[in-house]
């Protein structure tokens, strides 16, 4: 019995020790890895755009970023979106309340900078303020806008939907008439040289340049992917893969309406994402429709 | 078995030739057949597999009079994990490019055989500096064997060293397959049991 006891002492001791040192370890490296992700994610944003260091962005490229929250109370349920605005050259954040229908309900000044509005806590602070109980709101996503030139150039979409084994986490960049320009595939667990490989180009890319009719009734195909299309999709990443021009576009303009080719031994991961994708885009097409419609109606004047 | 008698440079060599963890102790086998496909891959591995090797030793050395008998087994997968986590999130907070690479490997590490055995061969029997040395050879070794069996199945499997075209063509695809790296490695234990062997017999003759 005293043997039992002493074992399970030093066993607790130095689990508790190791988880110590670990707990430290985390604490102090924490902000600089959150900081790391930051700047990663803000690189795949650029690199969806086009923009890598061969070709870096113009600095008039701005990046804007759009937070939507539900705003409910026992009986109604409304969409409420931080929208970022510029009113008399100062860009700030105000929160447009619209509802289920469609229709504008109120729009309420967000005390709020702009550099702050990317941290969780201070937005709910700023929303706690003009949203009084008993109405709540909770986060529900958020949309990058780049603008470039006075136009917008891309919506950018970060979203997650469930794969194979366990969420997969993307980011989606959509040109103004929702035609996709990128897909990234920021996280996900699906089992490496099957599952995994979505991140890989010749999966992933199959999704760029399709046009949004062609992605509302996106299928999956269990067909072999087809040699010369491997070679677009993959060039850019081998040597082997270099293509003159003029087959790129030729290539492009022939595989464009086609559907996506599935993995091989990993249909469900390909179909997760294909149907992933297509949701993310539908609904997102349906609700900024919706709020540009608002947006003029109400002449609100978005920094966007 | 009591300390060790060797000296520091004694036991850099051990861990390199005599006692080499894959090709003479025939542990981490996975990792020797799955990872070295490449070169770099074999180098960055090995230098994961140093780090926690060292580290570990050192930690297990240094508490070997506390640990309960019945229980060190535990404390040592305690010790790799621990070492293993601190590993990773400093590379992932400090160095994001090497972590980028580096990664997926370091996280392989908690369950390789060859960091546990040397704990328990070596680190708890014998003082710090003997184990960092052991730990060090241990590391060097590893990394040695990997990056042997890397650039034999790069070379003969993709035509390439480090990413780089040498020959220009693809000899044997094959040697990329998991299958090949049972032969190299077959093939490797052999070329050192002979040379052992020969070198044995020399010295005796």
């Amino acid at each position: 019995m005293k043997e039992i006891i002493r074992i399970v002492v030093s066993l607790t001791v130095s689990c508790i020790i190791a988880a110590f040192v670990m707990g430290t370890v985390f604490a102090i490296t924490d902000k600089a890895k959150k900081h790391n992700e930051h700047l990663n994610v803000q690189e795949t944003m650029l690199g969806l755009l086009g923009y890598n260091k061969a070709n870096p962005a113009p600095p008039d490229l701005k990046l804007f970023t759009m937070y939507r929250y539900i705003i409910e109370d026992d009986k109604t349920k409304n969409l409420g979106y931080m929208i970022p605005v510029s009113r008399e050259g100062r860009e700030g954040y105000e929160l447009l309340v619209i509802n289920l229908k469609g229709e504008f309900v109120e729009c309420l000044s967000l005390d709020i900078s702009p550099e702050k509005a990317s941290e969780e806590s201070e937005r709910k602070s700023s929303l706690r303020a003009v949203v009084k109980p008993p109405r709540t709101f909770t986060y529900s996503d958020s949309t990058i806008i780049a603008r470039l030139g006075g136009k917008r150039l891309a919506y950018l979409l970060p979203g997650e939907f469930p794969g194979f084994k366990t969420f997969i986490e993307v980011m989606l960049a959509l040109d103004p008439s929702f035609k996709i320009m990128g897909l990234e595939i920021m996280e996900h667990e699906e089992d490496p040289g099957l599952g995994g490989e979505i991140e890989q180009a010749y999966f992933k890319n199959q999704f760029k340049d399709k046009s949004f009719e062609k992605v509302k009734e996106l299928k999956v195909v269990k067909e072999p992917l087809p040699e010369e299309y491997l070679r677009y999709l993959e060039a850019g990443t081998t040597k082997e893969g270099l293509i003159s021009r003029k087959e790129v576009e030729e290539i492009k303009s022939k595989y464009q309406d086609r559907d996506i080719y599935a993995l091989t031994g990993a249909t469900i991961s390909s179909r997760s994402v294909t149907v992933g994708v297509k949701n993310i885009i539908r609904k997102f097409a349906y609700r900024v429709n919706i709020l540009d419609s608002v947006i003029t109606g109400q002449k609100i004047p978005v920094a966007f | 078995m009591p300390a060790t008698t060797k000296t520091n440079s004694q036991l850099l060599i051990n861990g390199i030739l005599n006692e080499n963890p894959i090709f003479r102790l025939a542990l981490s086998m996975c990792p020797a057949v799955g990872i070295s496909t490449t070169v770099m891959n074999g180098l960055l591995l090995g230098i994961a597999v140093l780090f926690v090797q060292v580290f570990s030793s050192c930690t297990i050395s240094v508490i070997k009079n506390y640990i309960h008998p019945r229980i060190r087994i535990p404390t040592y997968t305690l010790t790799i994990a621990t070492w293993v986590t601190v590993i990773d999130l400093v590379l992932a907070a400090y160095m994001p490019a090497a972590y980028k690479e580096m990664g997926i490997f370091v996280k392989l590490i908690v369950a390789f055989a060859i960091i546990t055995m040397r704990l328990e061969m070596f680190a708890c029997k014998n003082p710090v500096p003997a184990s960092f040395w052991d730990g060090v050879g241990m590391g060097l070794g590893f990394m040695f064997a990997m990056m042997t069996l890397g650039f034999v199945r790069e070379l003969l499997g993709m035509g390439t060293l480090f990413g780089y075209d040498i020959l220009g063509f693809k000899p044997l695809l094959f040697f990329v397959l998991p299958a090949a790296g049972f032969f190299c490695v077959g093939i490797m234990m052999a070329v050192f049991n002979y040379v052992e062997l020969a070198y044995n017999r020399k010295k005796k003759g």
